[in-house]
């Protein structure tokens, strides 16, 4: 009887926060707390002198190779028109402004901080392993390898005035170390990745990194600094207190707390004579003056409002969306009023796909996850769910320049092979039902959790198909948030999700598939994999789940986990496909992850008055809008405005972009 | 003074002419008998199942009990057979003596009826006996409206028999004892009738695990839960009404129990009052449990249900055939079901028929 005591739980936590809400209040944002970030930082970097570095400039080393990627060609539109009002959606409204800590991974972040900030070193999204200058004039990889040099942008500016300087560098190094921060996974990665800070002027610094990579200045000096100045009562609750407060900003667009319409919509708005406005590679972005975002929980909704003229674009990924919502034949498109895109893009995609966890029986046994995989119709999914719109993976990382193993293949649908692995799991008796039993007359059925109202429909043609291969699928669906988080929690069997890739050179693995990610206890202290017991051994099987990772099928194999460390270690590209191969090699034969879809290409349609640069978006763009190269014609919009009204046609047809076609 | 309680005393009978005598209430009445009755055996209606096979020389009568398998009609699968399938296989052999009977509708609302083919609603099809068309993910639409009507009335049924024994329990023990009992139960109701419905279906629908009798069961005890209260109110001042009657004081006199004069004495003489309920009982309880799936926080999928349906409808506007069967299927049970609800408190009108002038 779980859930009614987590629903009491959950009331009594509910009575709890009302009632300790009154007196909690006041002396949170008094001002004790304003002094404690810099105080604090003091200590930090007194106590921590071997991380914050600081040297004359004299000590710069002489003949570095400074770049600022200005070789590489521009992809937006310099002639793109500025101003307008761009109307669009976010699925749910924003519960903070804050852009890190909890709930801040909302559908705003991307607008407060993923599309619009620039970073330090920017990835070019054309050229594979390019990258330009963000916040920096230029950078240099240092000859060991390992360390990236920085020169500030001096133009650069915060939108309250301020420039930007090694301070907030100082601090945003700090900040993503500190404790108070409440992201074990930023404190990790800052950790983990960034060994030192040298700072030589208020414009120049270096960071050292652990190991030489061939992507270093992309891989580690694509990272946004935080305000130093406005972040004066960082400390402990600073999550209450920033999570309606507007911060200073280095990107086009800030979003002002007059613009906040509680409930319904935000609105962006293009900063004043931006700092980078006229910079190369950020000329031509960013282009309307007022960017607003309108509050639609329902995809099918936002189809809707786009095609009634509400919304200025829409992503039609959905094949519903786009054969039956918005086909052809839709009298706007069919006049040309409205231009329908494809756009074969170039990125890893989100690794959609079942994550079997391995660490709820019976579904430890290889074979029986095998049976899974054989008795999984993606590529009936792909064919006739998606109209033929998605592809299975083949590898556990596709979409990215090449394959990470030359020759392995997803298991195909077959009721037959599987019922053969199922039937070595010891489930090999018929019942009445249509289910598979085993001896104990234990049923072949697992539930498969879901979230978000997406995959609602999909999910019973699986179940449909499985059960050929004798096996019963139950489904859960359950709204993002909780679902996501059963899914950390490893509390799912099946789970159906996604991560959502980088842009990168080449994929991740620790995070999905270490075994210090599954459990705490998997190795002892002195380094020693845990073991599963064998008679007499003692129990030294590993108990302790680490919650809230992205080891969601549980995978625990020390020899993996050797593989594993050895590629974050490796230094050149060779290296890294080797050992990427032989990690994909093992992830197959463990079978723990039944391969999903991608699909190749971004899809939407657009009034036709939004332009878009001659090729229409970069290669790396996982989102029409990402790197905001759009932009409003008032011409072409009043001219369409008129159009709807009197029904005057225009040239329309499919705009299709695949020069990016095919990795 | 004892009442007979089930037996039709002339009172009732004449009610129940009454109830006949008002045409429209009564036509309804038949109406959604006859769709219950049909309903319990659909299977035999609208089923993938075949109703007979007849192969080499043998029945089988698939409808109820377990799977057949393809292997023991000669096809080369494992799994359940597809008697679509086999029919046309065996109607394609000239001798004729393998046939296949199918139900009238030969989908189960789970399948996919147009293997092979892409995922999209498709308009009614006569010929490929999708009456009604089916849904985005090939389904059909008349099997899912069928099943769906089955799980809302069991549903209904359910949440009935519960809500009226906590209702009218915990009514008649207001109104009997009154005084403080009275005070503190009607102040706890006030309070828990104050908590928001919706929000809690919402929190526990998202917290529950899975598992289809689980949620089914989850789900209906979350809406007693809220349910109940109403009731209370008719039962607590009828049974007020009741307890001042001279055959209570008898009884009370002849030492019957609290239980005793309550079920037997007081409860038959206000179950009018219950039974005009009743219809509209359904009515909301329907509406509930379709508007709960509508959001999404009902049944889990794939449960065939009217919701589920309206909620694909509303998002497939450019597929009209969808919303316009759970529509019009909507309407039409909770008009039949109100029009048998006033034509139930018509008949047993008390201002008609009190014997207590």
């Amino acid at each position: 009887m779980r859930p009614p005591f987590r629903f009491i739980l959950l009331l009594a936590a509910a009575l709890l926060l009302v009632a300790s809400r009154g007196p909690a209040a006041s002396p949170s944002g008094a001002a004790p707390a304003t002094a404690t970030m810099e105080a604090d930082l003091k200590r930090t970097l007194a106590a921590e002198p071997e991380f914050y570095l600081f040297k004359p400039l004299a000590e710069l080393p002489a003949g570095l190779e400074w770049q600022d990627g200005a070789a590489l060609p521009e992809f937006a539109d310099p002639n793109a028109r500025k101003g307008g009002t761009f109307n669009y959606y976010i699925p749910d409204f924003p519960r903070t402004l804050r852009t890190i800590g909890p709930d801040a991974t909302g559908g705003i972040r991307p607008y407060l901080l993923d599309y619009v900030e620039p970073p330090f070193i920017a990835p070019h999204p054309n050229v594979a392993g390019g990258a330009y200058a963000g916040l920096v004039s230029s950078w240099a990889v240092g000859p060991d390898g390992k360390t990236i040099y920085y020169r500030i942008d001096p133009k650069a500016r915060w939108t309250d005035g301020r420039p930007l300087t090694t301070d907030d560098v100082i601090f945003t190094l700090y900040f993503m170390r500190s404790p108070h921060l409440n992201e074990p996974w930023y404190n990790d990665y800052y950790k983990k990745n960034y060994r030192q800070l040298i700072v030589y002027d208020r414009l120049t610094f270096a960071t050292v990194h652990p190991e030489r990579k061939p992507d270093l200045a992309v891989r580690f000096g694509n990272w946004v600094p935080y305000p130093r100045h406005a972040y004066a009562d960082f400390g402990p609750g600073w999550i209450e207190r920033f999570q309606w407060r507007e911060t200073p900003k280095l990107g086009a667009y800030e979003l002002k707390a007059k613009d906040i319409d509680k409930g319904r919509a935000v609105t962006l708005s293009r900063v004043k004579d931006w700092w980078a406005a006229d910079k190369r590679f950020f000329r031509g972005r960013y282009n309307p003056d007022r960017y607003r975002l309108e509050v639609i929980r329902d995809p099918d909704k936002a189809v809707e409002a786009f095609a009634r003229g509400d919304l200025d674009l829409m992503p039609l990924g959905q094949p519903k969306h786009w054969y039956e919502t918005l086909p052809e034949t839709h009298p706007e498109v069919a006049a040309g009023r409205i231009l329908r895109y494809r756009f074969y893009n170039r990125t890893p995609r989100p690794d959609w796909g079942l994550w079997i966890n391995r660490s709820k029986p019976p579904l430890d046994d290889r074979d029986l996850r095998i049976g899974i995989q054989h008795a999984s119709n993606i590529a009936l999914v792909c064919a006739q769910f998606f109209r033929g719109d998605a592809e299975q993976m083949q590898t556990r990382s596709d979409g990215y320049g090449w394959r990470m193993h030359p020759t392995i293949t997803a298991r195909p649908f077959d009721p037959v092979a599987a019922r053969a692995a199922f039937a070595r799991a010891g489930y090999s008796t018929q019942g009445e039902d249509g289910v598979l039993r085993n001896a104990a007359g234990q049923r072949l059925s697992f539930t498969i959790t879901a979230y978000g109202q997406a995959q609602r429909d999909l999910l019973p043609v699986l179940k449909q198909e499985a059960l050929k291969a004798g096996l019963e699928f139950k489904l859960e669906i359950l709204d993002t948030t909780t679902g996501w988080k059963k899914m950390q929690e490893k509390n799912h069997e099946i789970a159906l999700a996604a991560l959502s890739r980088s842009v990168e050179l080449y994929p991740r693995y620790w995070e999905m598939y270490h075994g210090t990610n599954a459990y705490a206890d998997a190795y002892t202290k002195d380094g020693q994999p845990s073991k599963v017991a064998t008679g007499a051994e003692p129990n030294l099987k590993p108990s302790k789940v680490v919650v809230q990772t992205n080891n969601m099928t549980m995978t625990y194999i020390a020899e993996l986990d050797r593989l594993i460390e050895a590629y974050d270690r490796a230094e050149t590209l060779d290296e890294i496909k080797r050992l990427a191969a032989a990690i994909e090699q093992i992830i197959h034969d463990d079978a723990a992850w039944v391969n999903g879809w991608q699909r190749p290409f971004l899809r939407g349609a657009a009034w036709r008055y939004v332009k878009w640069p001659p090729g229409f978006n970069v290669a790396q763009a996982r989102d029409l809008e990402e790197f905001f190269v759009h932009w409003i014609d008032p011409d072409l919009q009043k001219e369409t405005v008129a159009a709807r009204r009197n029904g005057r046609s225009f040239p329309g047809g499919l705009q299709n972009f695949d020069q990016f076609k095919g990795n | 003074m004892n009442l007979p309680r089930l037996r039709l005393d002339p009172l009732t009978r004449k009610k129940l002419q009454r109830f006949r005598s008002i045409r429209r209430g009564y036509v309804s009445f038949l109406i959604l008998a006859a769709a219950v009755v049909l309903s319990l055996a659909a299977e035999l209606l609208v089923n993938s199942r075949a109703l007979v096979v007849r192969h080499e020389g043998r029945w089988h009568f698939p409808t109820y009990g377990r799977i057949h398998t393809g292997k023991e009609f000669g096809l080369d699968y494992a799994y359940e057979v597809n008697y679509r399938e086999l029919r046309r296989k065996f109607a394609a052999d000239p001798t004729g003596k393998n046939w296949v009977l199918l139900p009238p509708v030969p989908y189960n609302p789970l399948e996919n009826c147009h293997p092979g083919e892409t995922f999209r609603p498709r308009p009614p099809d006569w010929a490929r006996q999708n009456f009604l068309g089916t849904d985005q993910i090939n389904r059909d639409i008349l099997a899912r409206l069928v099943y769906g009507f089955r799980n809302a009335l069991a549903f209904a049924a359910a949440f009935i028999v519960l809500t009226y024994a906590v209702g009218i329990s915990l009514g008649c023990l207001m109104g009997y004892f009154g005084g403080w009992f009275d005070l503190l139960v009607q102040r706890l109701i006030e309070i828990w009738s104050n908590i928001p419905f919706l929000f809690v279906v919402i929190i526990v629908a998202s917290i529950v695990p899975a598992g289809i009798g689980m949620n089914l069961g989850v789900l209906l005890a979350i809406v007693v839960l809220f349910s109940w209260t109403g009731m209370t109110y008719y039962m607590r001042s009828a049974t007020y009404r009741e307890k001042a009657r001279d055959y209570v004081h008898a009884a009370q006199v002849l030492g019957a129990s609290t239980p005793r004069i309550l079920f037997r004495h007081i409860l038959p003489n206000v179950l009018s009052t219950i039974v005009t309920f009743i219809p509209f009982t359904i009515a909301s309880s329907i509406s509930a449990l379709t508007a709960l799936d509508f959001l999404g926080f009902g049944l889990p999928p794939p449960t065939p249900s009217w919701g589920e349906l309206l909620r694909q409808g509303t998002s497939n506007l450019q597929s009209p055939w969808i919303v316009a069967s759970a529509f019009s299927a909507l309407v039409l049970v909770l008009v039949l079901v109100t029009f048998i609800g006033e034509a139930i408190r018509e008949a047993f009108d008390p201002k008609k028929f009190t014997l207590y002038q």
